[in-house]
C-alpha cells in the first residue's frame, strides 16, 4: 500500500466524508407552459434568479410568457407578483387560467410614499423571500425606465441570487434588458416577429426566445426557440 | 362543593396585573397605594400589605401617604378593574361553566362533577391558584359545601383552605366578624357586645338577636353557623375579550405605548387560550387627549380593526400587526387610554395533506403582508387594496377588478387547469392620454410617450358602453387594436376613444 493510499485510508477512518464527492441536487424547475421554451430551458429554475427580458415599446411577448408561467406555477405553488408599475391585467391572467387564490399581487407605486416604485418592489421582494413559502416570486420591472433599472448595483442582484439559492422558490425578474449578469441562473430575451393581422383582427404573435444565459445546461446556450401565441379571440 | 377565588387588595392587584412578571414581583414587596377621588384631593382607597406596614391607611390624603416614606402611588382605574374582574371570571370558567361574579375580586364557582376531571379538592384548589397566577393574580382559594362559607373562608384564610362538609362551623368559627359583608354600624354593635368572631356570633340566641338587629342580624348568624344556602347566580359566560389601560399621564412615544400594548395582548391571548378559543378579528381603540386635538380635527380617538384570514392565538403576531400600523400612523395627540378587543372564534384545526402545496406560514404571512402594506400603501386612490389576490369583477367595463385579502390557506385545490398561453395585455393604469390622427375614420398615427408613431394596421372599432344611468360612473368607448411602428419593432396597442370626454387613450400594449 502506497503512502498516499495509507494516508487517505487513515483520514477516511477519522472523517468518512472527507473525500466524498459532493453531488449537487438535481435542479428543480417550474414549466412555463410554452413547450418550445421548456424544451430548451427545461423550465424556470427553482432556487435561482431568472431574467425574462423584452422590449417595452415593441411587443415582445414577455407579459404573455409571464402569464403562462403564473398559470402553470399557481397550479402547484403559492406565487407572488411584485408589480412595480401596476400593469398586471387580471382579465388576461384569468383567460390563461391563473389560480388567483394562490397569487399574491403587490401593486407598487400607487401611493405617495417616500420610496420610489422600484425601491418598493425590491423591498417587497426582500420581505417575500424572508417570509418563505412562495414557490414563485415574479418581480415585474419592465414598466420602469431602463436607466433606473440599469443603476441597480450588482451587489443587489448578487444578494437576491444568494438568498434565493437557499429557498425552494424561483425568483423571476421581468425587465427590458438583462442586468443580473452572472447572478442569473437563466436569462431569456424575447423578440416578436411580424404579426399576422387576419382580416380585421390581430390573431397571432410569432415570437423568438433567445437564451442569453443558462447556468445548468451549457450546451443550450444561444438556443433560439421560435413559438407563436394566439389571441384569446382567435 | 363550591370554590371561591378571592383576590386580596383587588385594586392594587388589578393595577399590577399588566406589569411584566419580574417587575410585578418587585413591586409587590414595595408599598403601593391606590388613589381615588377628585383630582384636587385624591385619597387612598386601597393599599397592599407593605403599605399597611409602612403606616399607610385608607382615606389618607396623597400628601399624608407620601409622608409615610417611599410609596408607589397609582390612580385608580375602573377600566383596569373591570378587565381584571373579567380575567378572573375567565380563569374560573376554565374549571367550571357555573361561575358567579360575587364582588370585585371575588368569584365563586360550582365544582359539582369536576372531581374526575381535576382530581381531589386540594388538587383542584392548587390548579385554580396556579392558573390565577398565570393571569397575574395572587388568590386565596377556599372550597366548601355552600357558597357563603367558601366566600368567607377565602376572605379569612390566606392560601388554600379546604373545608369538609359538616366541619364548616368549627373551621370558620375563628374568623373575625370584621370579614362579614355588612355595614360598619352593625359591626360596631357586635363589637360593643363583645362578639369578636363567627363562633361567638353563632352561639347567640336567634330570637333576641332578631329583636335587636332585625333580619340582617339573623342573616349574619346563619352565615356564622354555615346554615345559609343561597343559590349561585351564574355570570354570563359569553364574556368579551377586552383589555384596557388608562395611562396616568398621556403618552406620546411609541415605545411607552407598545410596552403596555404587549401586556394587554398577552392577557387577551392567555384568556382566549384558557377558554380554548382564538381570534380572527382584533379591534384597537386609542383615546386621545382631547385638549391636544386640533379644532378642525374632531376625531378624539383612533380606531382600527384587523380581520385575520385565520384564527390566531399568538400575542406576538397580533402585537406585530398593531405595531406596524401604529408605526405608519402617527397620532395627532398624546394617547390617554388604550382598549384592545378580540373577537373569539374556535381555533383552526387543519391537517396537512400530502398533495397540498407548500404555503407561507399563515401567522408569519400576516406580518409580512402588514409590512408590505407599510411599504406600498394599503389602497390606491380608488380604494382598491394594493396587496392581495386579484379578482375579475362581473362587469363589461374594461379593467374591472378588485383585490381581496390573500390567504395562505389552500381552499381552492380543485382549480381549473392552465389553458394554453395566449397574447396578454399589459395595462397602463391609469390609461395614457394620447392624440390620434384619423384618415377615413381609421387611426393613422398615435402619439405615444411624446412620439408620433405611424399606425401600420388597425382593427376596430368595437363600441361598448355601460352605466348610462349614472352620471358619475357612465362609460362609453370606441376601441381599436393598432400596430405601431416603433424604433424597437412593431408594437401592438389597444387605444380607445372615450366618447363622454371625447378624448383618446392608450389602454395598454399586447405583449
Amino acid at each position: 500500500m502506497s503512502s498516499a493510499t495509507a494516508l487517505r485510508a487513515s483520514i477516511e477512518a477519522q472523517i468518512p466524508s472527507a473525500f466524498a464527492v459532493y453531488r449537487r441536487p438535481e435542479q428543480k424547475t417550474i414549466l412555463t407552459g410554452i413547450s418550445q421554451i421548456d424544451s430548451v430551458t427545461a423550465g424556470i429554475p427553482v432556487s435561482a434568479l431568472t431574467e425574462i427580458c423584452g422590449s417595452n415599446l415593441a411587443s415582445s411577448g414577455k407579459t404573455s410568457v409571464l402569464m403562462s408561467l403564473l398559470a402553470q406555477a399557481t397550479q402547484k405553488h403559492f406565487c407572488a407578483l411584485v408589480d412595480s408599475n401596476d400593469s398586471f391585467d387580471p382579465v388576461s391572467a384569468e383567460t390563461v387560467g391563473v389560480n388567483f387564490s394562490r397569487l399574491l399581487w403587490v401593486r407598487c407605486g400607487k401611493n405617495k410614499s417616500r420610496l420610489k416604485p422600484m425601491e418598493q418592489a425590491f423591498k417587497t421582494t426582500d420581505m417575500l423571500l424572508q417570509s418563505g413559502g412562495f414557490g414563485l416570486i415574479v418581480v415585474d420591472l419592465s414598466g420602469l425606465p431602463e436607466r433606473l433599472v440599469r443603476k441597480v448595483p450588482l451587489t443587489t442582484w448578487f444578494r437576491f441570487s444568494r438568498v434565493v439559492e437557499k429557498q425552494r422558490a424561483a425568483l423571476v425578474f421581468i425587465e427590458q434588458k438583462p442586468h443580473a449578469t452572472s447572478c442569473a441562473g437563466l436569462a431569456l430575451n424575447l423578440k416578436a416577429k411580424p404579426a399576422a393581422l387576419s382580416g380585421n383582427l390581430l390573431t397571432e404573435f410569432e415570437l423568438e426566445a433567445e437564451v442569453v444565459r443558462v447556468r445548468e445546461k451549457k450546451s443550450s446556450h444561444s438556443a433560439k426557440p421560435d413559438f407563436s401565441l394566439k389571441a384569446q379571440w382567435a | 362543593m363550591f370554590a371561591c377565588l378571592f383576590v386580596s387588595d383587588f385594586p392594587v392587584q388589578a393595577a399590577l396585573r399588566l406589569e411584566p412578571e419580574d417587575t410585578r414581583e418587585v413591586l409587590k414587596q414595595s408599598p403601593i397605594a391606590i388613589l381615588d377621588g377628585p383630582a384636587s384631593l385624591p385619597r387612598v382607597m386601597a393599599t397592599n400589605h407593605a403599605a399597611r406596614l409602612a403606616g399607610i391607611e385608607t382615606n389618607m390624603t396623597k400628601l399624608q401617604a407620601e409622608t409615610c416614606g417611599r410609596v408607589w402611588l397609582r390612580k385608580r382605574s375602573s377600566a383596569n378593574e373591570t378587565s381584571a374582574q373579567t380575567a378572573l371570571l375567565d380563569c374560573a370558567i376554565s374549571f367550571s361553566p357555573r361561575v358567579e361574579s360575587t364582588a370585585p375580586g371575588t368569584v365563586i364557582l360550582d365544582l359539582a362533577g369536576t372531581e374526575k376531571l381535576f382530581g381531589s379538592m386540594h388538587a383542584v384548589a392548587q390548579k385554580i391558584a396556579l392558573h390565577a397566577a398565570s393571569f397575574g393574580f395572587e388568590v386565596n382559594v377556599a372550597i366548601a359545601a355552600n357558597p357563603d362559607t367558601a366566600f368567607y373562608a377565602a376572605r379569612g384564610f390566606a392560601g388554600i383552605a379546604i373545608i369538609p362538609a359538616g366541619e364548616e362551623a368549627e373551621r370558620i368559627g375563628s374568623l373575625p366578624v370584621d370579614v362579614l359583608s355588612t355595614s360598619p354600624e352593625m359591626l360596631e354593635i357586635l363589637d360593643s357586645w363583645g362578639i369578636r368572631n363567627f363562633h361567638a356570633l353563632a352561639l347567640l340566641p336567634p330570637v333576641p338577636l332578631v329583636e335587636r338587629l332585625g333580619q340582617e342580624g339573623l342573616k349574619l348568624q346563619k352565615i356564622a353557623r354555615c346554615e345559609s344556602n343561597r343559590p349561585l347566580v351564574p355570570a354570563d359566560t359569553a364574556v368579551d375579550f377586552v383589555e384596557s389601560f388608562e395611562f396616568e399621564e398621556p403618552v406620546e412615544t411609541l415605545e411607552s405605548l407598545t410596552f403596555i400594548l404587549n401586556r394587554l395582548l398577552q392577557q387577551v391571548c392567555s384568556r382566549l387560550a384558557s377558554c380554548a378559543l382564538a381570534t380572527n378579528a382584533l379591534r384597537l381603540k386609542l383615546e386621545l387627549e382631547a385638549r391636544q386635538i386640533n379644532s378642525e380635527q374632531k376625531k378624539e380617538f383612533y380606531e382600527r380593526t384587523w380581520k385575520l384570514p385565520l384564527p390566531v392565538q399568538d400575542s406576538k403576531v397580533l402585537f406585530r400587526l398593531i405595531y406596524l400600523d401604529l408605526e405608519a400612523n402617527v397620532q395627532p395627540a398624546p394617547i390617554q387610554k388604550m382598549i384592545v378587543q378580540a373577537m373569539p372564534v374556535k381555533p383552526r384545526s387543519a391537517q396537512s395533506g400530502l398533495f397540498t402545496p407548500a404555503s407561507p406560514e399563515p401567522e408569519q404571512l400576516e406580518i409580512t403582508l402588514a409590512r408590505i402594506r407599510g411599504v406600498v400603501g394599503a389602497a390606491d386612490e380608488n380604494g382598491i387594496t394594493c396587496v392581495g389576490s386579484p379578482r375579475v369583477l362581473d362587469s363589461h367595463k374594461p379593467d374591472s377588478f378588485t383585490v381581496q385579502p390573500f390567504s395562505a390557506i389552500d381552499e381552492d385545490s380543485d382549480s381549473s387547469p392552465a389553458a394554453s398561453a395566449n397574447i396578454s395585455l399589459r395595462i397602463f393604469r391609469p390609461a395614457l392620454e394620447t392624440t390620434v390622427e384619423l384618415a377615413n375614420d381609421r387611426p393613422c398615427s398615435v402619439t405615444l410617450r411624446r412620439k408620433k408613431l405611424q399606425v401600420m394596421a388597425a382593427s376596430g372599432p368595437w363600441r361598448s358602453s355601460g352605466n348610462w344611468w349614472s352620471n358619475s360612473s357612465a362609460w362609453a368607448r370606441d376601441e381599436w387594436d393598432v400596430a405601431l411602428k416603433t424604433t424597437e419593432g412593431v408594437g401592438f396597442y389597444r387605444i380607445y376613444l372615450d366618447r363622454i370626454k371625447n378624448q383618446w387613450f392608450v389602454e395598454g400594449g399586447f405583449d
